[in-house]
């Protein structure tokens, strides 16, 4: 044998070298990664749970070796509250996002599977939603239920499917036209199974991408309405009712604004480029917009 | 052109009777009422008699088309948190401040987002293009009341060369404006920088430029020309954007704008203004969303009316 012969690799090896050349994205996986960590291990870094007012004495110390972020106006260690919020913010983006997925597949399937009547209500209700005001719209979502978790959860999925569905609309239509499809349909298969057997598993790129990107619309959600006094009701630790309270203390004690502004800009930032860059390496056709 | 504009007439004044169904049932489904609150505890006897006089013990279908009546003749009613004005005069009070000031970001921010963009495009994978489009992903992604901390908190707490908040002088409209500019010069950065690599591989540069233009002749009477098809498209919807980012830019500079009236409307609920606030935000991105697309069919004459959708 004198030729070697060639290695044969997958699509997905592809995407991995093509995420891999993307160092901004490479960076904020690392950064994700870190804060999920430190989300689940939240009670081993920390010294105090976020809702002990352990240290009230030293309310608002500033940060030191002993209180890395410093203390807050209750009392509270700061680092601790910090770090339990990166719990409240990743929950809420992954469960919203989740939400997003499950609604956005079914109708943007639908919509690009049947076409004609059944595309066009579709695309109505996406313009009823591209048209109202989404903060307004939570608002007066959260004053309805009375706010809380699992509101703003809903609140951000009813506002963050219709990227997904968008995305998926696209994908389906494209693929609906491919030959095996006319083999399935030939062959009597029910447009049920074909969506679900066929359609939907070649759409899982855009559907990956559209969950990632829900992510973030989702914290920042959080994070608006906490700071406007409707979000995750307190002592439960949220970065933007965080920023909120620090704003009446900046002049002063400016570590109880400056951390948790940090904190959300970094997980934001890091997981869109981190979206962004699982977009290109997955599907370099979605590229830009 | 005239039956495009018509069909698409028809459909935004569905989606706007959709809307105000909807809001409105949504606010009336609120728990509490106007008179319930901490604010006006007042006798049941009384608040009975207000709710009356308010109209708002009639059947809510009734309510609502004597709102929308009121509504199809420019009467928005009078807010309950104001009563001593309509609510048209209240928007005509604050809402300049807040026109202004997201005015001033929007234009601002798009024209050094254009510049940057263009820059960017020009010297690729220089410095400048990595600023830019750093810039434009942190404006992308912060939310707006986090930069408006983070403007306060580096230009009015450590260096102390402008004031946090306020309104009545010159020097207080810096940081409201820089923070309203950020999401425009973030997009506008963006859109450009890839709108202009895609005209700049086209072949008919290689011909101007084979015809001996002058390269600045090139990129800001034909590329730029071209390119600015996609950046038209979000400047209306941006605009209005600020309609809702000034919630959070009055909020943390201490503006007497719009808006507070966003929130307090609905922790209050003040009805009319509630009504009023969202029916025209509503309408204006719909407008907006329609003048776009005629905008966009004038300078383009490739896009044809009627084809889809």
């Amino acid at each position: 044998m004198t030729q070697a012969t060639p290695r044969q690799h997958g699509p997905l090896y592809f995407a991995w070298r093509r995420f891999a050349a993307n160092k901004a994205a490479v960076v904020s996986g690392l950064v994700l990664m870190i804060l999920v960590l430190m989300a689940i291990f939240a009670s081993l870094i920390t010294k105090t749970n976020y809702d002990e007012q352990k240290f009230l004495t030293d309310a608002y110390a500033m940060p030191s070796s002993t209180y890395w972020f410093g203390v807050d106006d209750l009392g509270r260690d700061f680092f601790s509250r910090i770090v339990y919020g990166s719990r409240i913010s990743l929950t809420i983006g992954f469960s919203s996002a989740l939400f997003s997925v499950l609604i956005g597949i079914p109708l943007g399937a639908a919509a690009g599977y049947y076409g004609g009547a059944v595309d066009w209500a579709v695309m109505r209700l996406i313009e009823l939603f591209s048209v109202v005001p989404s903060l307004l719209a939570a608002m007066l979502l959260g004053a309805l239920t009375g706010g809380g978790f699992f509101t703003i959860v809903l609140v951000a999925a009813l506002f963050g499917w219709v990227q997904v569905c968008l995305l998926v609309r696209a994908q389906v239509k494209a693929v609906r036209e491919k030959e095996f499809i006319r083999a399935a349909q030939a062959l009597g298969a029910s447009p049920g199974y074909i969506i679900w057997r066929h359609l939907i598993p070649n759409s899982v790129s855009p559907i990956i991408v559209g969950f990632v990107l829900a992510i973030p619309l989702a914290m920042m959600l959080e994070a608006s309405l906490s700071f406007l006094g409707i979000g995750v009701p307190p002592p439960l630790p949220s970065w933007g009712q965080m920023i909120n309270v620090g704003m009446n203390f900046m002049y002063f004690y400016w570590h109880l604004a400056v951390f948790p502004t940090a904190a959300l800009a970094i997980t934001v930032l890091a997981i869109t480029l981190f979206g962004d860059g699982l977009r290109d390496a997955l599907d370099p056709t979605l590229k830009g917009r | 052109m005239i039956r495009y504009v018509l069909k698409r007439a028809v459909s935004i004044l569905l989606t706007f009777l959709t809307v105000s169904v909807i809001v409105f049932l949504m606010m009336h489904a609120v728990p509490g009422g106007p008179f319930d609150g901490n604010e006006m505890p007042v006798s049941k006897e009384v608040r009975d008699k207000l709710m009356a006089s308010l109209g708002l013990d009639k059947p809510l279908y009734v309510q609502y088309f004597k709102y929308m009546w009121g509504v199809f003749h420019f009467d928005f009613g009078v807010p309950f948190q104001s009563p001593g004005e309509t609510v048209l005069q209240l928007l005509a009070r604050a809402w300049p401040p807040s026109l202004i000031l997201g005015g001033l970001g929007v234009v601002i921010g798009a024209t050094i987002g254009i510049l940057l963009g263009i820059a960017a495009a020009l010297r690729r994978n220089s410095w400048i293009d990595y600023v830019a489009s750093t810039l434009a992903t942190l404006g992308l992604t912060i939310p707006v009341f986090v930069i408006s901390m983070m403007l306060i908190l580096m230009f009015a707490v450590f260096l102390g060369w402008l004031p946090a908040k306020g309104w009545d002088k010159p020097n207080s409209w810096y940081l409201p404006i820089a923070a309203y500019a950020m999401i425009p010069m973030a997009t506008y950065a963006r859109y450009t920088r890839s709108a202009m690599l895609d005209v700049l591989n086209k072949p008919f540069v290689t011909v101007l430029r084979a015809k001996g233009l002058s390269e600045r002749r090139i990129i800001f009477q034909h590329v730029l020309r071209n390119a600015a098809l996609p950046m038209v498209a979000v400047f209306l919807p941006m605009f209005i954007g600020t309609a809702t980012g000034s919630i959070f830019v009055e909020a943390m500079f201490r503006v007497p704008g719009l808006g507070a009236y966003f929130v307090s409307s609905i922790t209050l609920r003040d009805y009319p203004l509630e009504m009023a606030l969202i029916l025209m935000i509503t309408m204006m991105f719909c407008l907006a969303y329609l003048l776009t697309d005629i905008v966009y069919a004038l300078l383009n004459p490739r896009i044809r009316f009627g084809g889809k959708s």
